[in-house]
């Protein structure tokens, strides 16, 4: 069965629905937040507007879309399905940090690989062709030889290297991708990927300091937005803690706090949760959140937040953060999924993306 | 270069401008002179995120349409005597508590909308209160127009709104709409739209509306139907109400979890009703009340008050208590209604040996062992002539106005009495829930319409049995009593005994 293209509008992006998947189930999937309440046509929540292409209404309730709407071209998102590629008028949030990058197809050929800690590996590789344009804080999904589907990361390096992509892969015990990059893949070797993908980005047009909360290799992401925002001259305060285990699992640090000391406006907060007592270790202990929250003094309102990381860390820290009154508009998360975490807790209705 | 396309939300902006104008003759808060005296501290009203963006004319023309629709349908039930179609005669009292019971409601919920609207000082509030108290208002008429056709054939629904301001357990539902009424517009939003419209609305319509369908009642299904693309409009604005509350100030909190704390147990307590016509009214089942439970407030209400904690606002204070009491309210007010049957508007009858076996397996832990012997005992007593009726005024609780007939928890022999002092007089109360209510706004409690009370204060009619119905304009022998040997049942075994003779 091939999948049909849906466009939406106003951001443009392109996503594919397959054969009997639903608009919303398919925006879902692809990390677009429609609104939604009853899942199955009789609330009329997800209306939404098709403004070309052909679709099957499903079983959506004449009460909840009446005949003068679908007249007039309105679906809903949870009932109807594409019989063409098509386009709809999304309520979507108008994004105005967010570019209109199309994602295209790159090789890239492996030109170091570095090796950050025991279980990260740093990727760099130089691409072959037109250079790639992205947003920092996007990622890209890699394809392997021998691995099913494609994987997902973030791109580490700032957006002004355009000629290369940098990626910061931990070895996931027993999986497949990551076990390729760290036992097989070695220089010279050429890795495709497609992207760029996401929409974590810094929100530049917000102003205000800027709280950067990253986990493990969750780090890539912010190290690309902070990048881009120093070279980018930012006079913003910009605060990154960055949370792993116990010293071996630490790495950027030499990195970071060169770039602290030359840059008054940044702070860099590396945090061990699992340091050993009484090591040598001089900084920050504890959770991310916790953390955070101590180097804040517990009120983030009026920062920015950009979290990145494993889903209990992300969970932790929104809770840290509204409990110091920062709420759900001004918090990005990029969620590290991996196989293990497919099951989910059930969501209320009451946010729309954390 | 053609100019960027507006966003949705874009375009609602420019539509809606200036709606949120300064008032100049007068200072703000003098036409606005209710949201601030209950503690709600808002920083900023353009923070409320319109999640609906819908105009006004919008809302006309879908709503005419829908309504279009639905009296089709109703036309089309009565011109086929759909009537004749139900599972059985006695569904027709589920109708009835409905009508009685919950569409004075729908009235009392478009007023306080109305009320809402008129106060909050945000325009998004205002607007979507305004549309949510017309719902209200067109709900409660086509309630009455769905059900007016059963008034032709049954008794006990004609004078639903004179027994709504007087009929002991319907001043139940009535005190409740009546307290929240009575509030600031704050509360209100919060005891309505967020713990009734959100929390606990599934537990009422849903219940209502697939027992319609399982029985055979399209005209209130297609009701159902239509008010459920407005029940999601009142949902989401359960959830906005919450959150904007409790990101506003942090002096909120503790205000708001007392509400909702508070609007839990009340709503909670009213369900009551609700839980009885599933495990008892319905002749053919969909699910027990416990079932719902589970499914509707465990469980959503789960994931729900998991990500409220984010607010730091806690799970309802007692919802341990109300969980436990799912295993017991149906049957415990089933007991009480078939006890007064001869003051009630509608009938009432002990359940058949299906019907028991049904209940005992769907309350394994409690059926057998605390009412199933009740049922048989009072089954016998029928059989030989002496139908048991309490002629005894109850005591009511006076938080929720029901009889004092519930159970103490974790001890279902004994029945739960808890009581207050304020100003020299001794005031009861069914539950903690109820004396936590009582003793945080004694002055406004203090003041409850008890019908009991009231009866012997010699305010109903008079201090027999027949003056009191003739009040409540209860026609004695017909609108009350078992189904058994009542017109209704007679009426309906005259359909089945055509039927049968049409169909031979």
């Amino acid at each position: 069965m091939s999948a049909r293209q849906l466009t939406i509008e106003p951001t443009g992006e392109t996503i594919p629905v397959a054969e009997g998947q639903t608009i919303l189930d398919a925006c879902l999937r692809a990390g677009l937040y429609l609104p939604h309440a009853c899942g199955h046509g009789l609330c009329g929540t997800c209306k939404t507007q098709v403004i070309d292409g052909e679709i099957d209404h499903g079983a959506a309730s004449p009460f909840a879309l009446m005949d003068f709407e679908r007249e007039d071209g309105f679906v809903l998102a949870c009932t109807a399905t594409l019989t063409s590629d098509a386009t709809i008028e999304a309520d979507m949030e108008d994004d105005s940090d967010a570019r209109r990058i199309p994602v295209r197809d790159f090789v890239g050929l492996v030109e170091a690989i570095d090796y950050l800690t025991h279980d990260v590996k740093g990727v760099r590789l130089a691409i072959e062709g037109a250079p790639i344009d992205f947003q920092a804080g996007q990622y890209v999904n890699v394809t392997l030889p021998g691995v099913d589907g494609a994987r997902a990361f973030s791109i580490a390096n700032a957006p002004s290297d355009s000629t290369h992509v940098e990626l910061q892969i931990r070895r996931v015990p027993g999986g497949a991708a990551t076990g390729y990059i760290h036992d097989r893949l070695k220089l010279g070797d050429r890795v495709s990927f497609s992207g760029p993908s996401g929409r974590f980005l810094v929100r530049k047009s917000r102003g205000g300091p800027l709280l950067f909360l990253a986990g493990g290799t969750g780090v890539s992401s912010p190290r690309a937005m902070i990048l881009d925002l120093i070279e980018g001259g930012c006079e913003e305060a910009i605060t990154l803690v960055h949370g792993v285990r116990a010293q071996a699992d630490l790495y950027g640090r030499a990195e970071f706090e060169a770039l602290a000391a030359a840059h008054p406006n940044f702070r860099y907060v590396p945090a061990l949760s699992n340091e050993p007592d009484g090591s040598d270790w001089p900084g920050e202990r504890g959770f991310v959140h916790d953390v955070a929250r101590r180097v804040c003094g517990g009120m983030f309102a009026g920062h920015t937040a950009y979290l990145c990381g494993p889903p209990p860390m992300i969970e932790a820290c929104i809770a840290a953060l509204m409990q110091g009154r920062l709420f759900e508009k001004h918090i990005f998360t990029e969620r590290f999924l991996t196989a293990s975490d497919c099951s989910e807790r059930p969501k209320s209705p009451l946010f729309r993306k954390l | 270069m053609t100019a960027k396309k507006l966003g949705l939300k874009q375009r609602y902006a420019h539509m809606t401008r200036g709606l949120d104008w300064e008032t100049t003759y007068q200072p703000m808060d003098k036409v606005f002179p209710y949201d601030t005296f209950e503690g709600i501290k808002i920083r900023d009203w353009s923070q409320w995120e319109d999640p609906f963006r819908l105009t006004m004319d919008a809302y006309w023309k879908f709503q005419a349409e829908k309504e279009r629709k639905l009296y089709a349908v109703l036309d089309a039930f009565a011109q086929n005597n759909g009537q004749t179609n139900l599972s059985d005669g006695r569904y027709v009292n589920v109708v009835k508590l409905f009508l009685t019971g919950i569409s004075p409601e729908e009235y009392q919920a478009h007023r306080g909308f109305a009320f809402a609207g008129r106060h909050l000082r945000g325009v998004g509030p205002r607007v979507a209160a305004q549309m949510q108290s017309l719902d209200e208002l067109r709900h409660v008429q086509t309630q009455i127009h769905t059900i007016s056709h059963y008034n032709k054939y049954f008794d006990g629904i004609g004078e639903f709104p004179h027994m709504h301001d007087r009929v002991w357990y319907l001043s139940v539902p009535k005190s409740f709409f009546d307290d929240a009424r009575t509030a600031g517009p704050f509360e209100y939003m919060i005891a309505i739209g967020f713990a009734f419209e959100y929390l606990l609305t599934n537990l009422l319509f849903v219940p209502f509306m697939s027992g319609a369908a399982y029985n055979g009642d399209m005209s209130t299904v297609t009701f159902g139907f239509s008010a459920q693309s407005d029940e999601s409009r009142h949902m989401t604005l359960g959830i906005e109400v919450i959150k904007f509350l409790l990101e506003q100030h942090p002096d909120n909190l503790p205000i708001v979890q007392k509400w909702v704390d508070k609007w839990f147990w009340r709503g909670h307590r009213m369900l009551g009703l609700v839980a009885m016509m599933m495990d008892y009214m319905l002749p053919k089942k969909v699910m027990s009340w416990k079932e719902a439970w589970d499914i509707y407030f465990t469980e959503a209400g789960g994931s729900l008050f998991q990500d409220l904690a984010r607010y730091g606002l806690k799970v309802p204070k007692y919802a341990d208590v109300a969980t436990a009491e799912a295993e017991h309210i149906s049957h415990q007010n089933w007991a009480v209604f078939y006890q007064y049957t001869h003051a009630a508007a509608f009938h009432t009858w002990m359940p058949d040996k299906e019907h028991l076996d049904w209940l005992s397996e769907k309350y394994p832990n409690t059926f057998d062992k605390y009412y199933r012997p009740r049922w048989e005992m009072w089954a016998q007593m029928e059989k030989d002539g002496k139908r048991f009726y309490n002629m005894a005024l109850p005591q009511l609780c006076n938080t929720c106005q029901i009889p004092m007939a519930y159970t103490e928890p974790g001890d279902p022999t004994t029945i739960a009495f808890r009581e207050s002092r304020f100003n020299g007089d001794t005031y009861h109360f069914c539950s903690d829930g109820c004396k936590d209510i009582f003793d945080g706004e004694p002055e406004k409690f203090a003041q409850s319409w008890l019908p009991v009370h009231q009866i012997f204060q010699g305010a109903c009619g008079g201090p027999t049995v027949p003056d009191v119905l003739n009040w409540y304009r209860l026609n004695n022998g017909a609108d009350n009593l078992d189904y058994v040997g009542s017109p209704d049942e007679k009426l309906w075994n005259q359909w089945m005994a055509g039927a049968v003779k049409a169909a031979g």
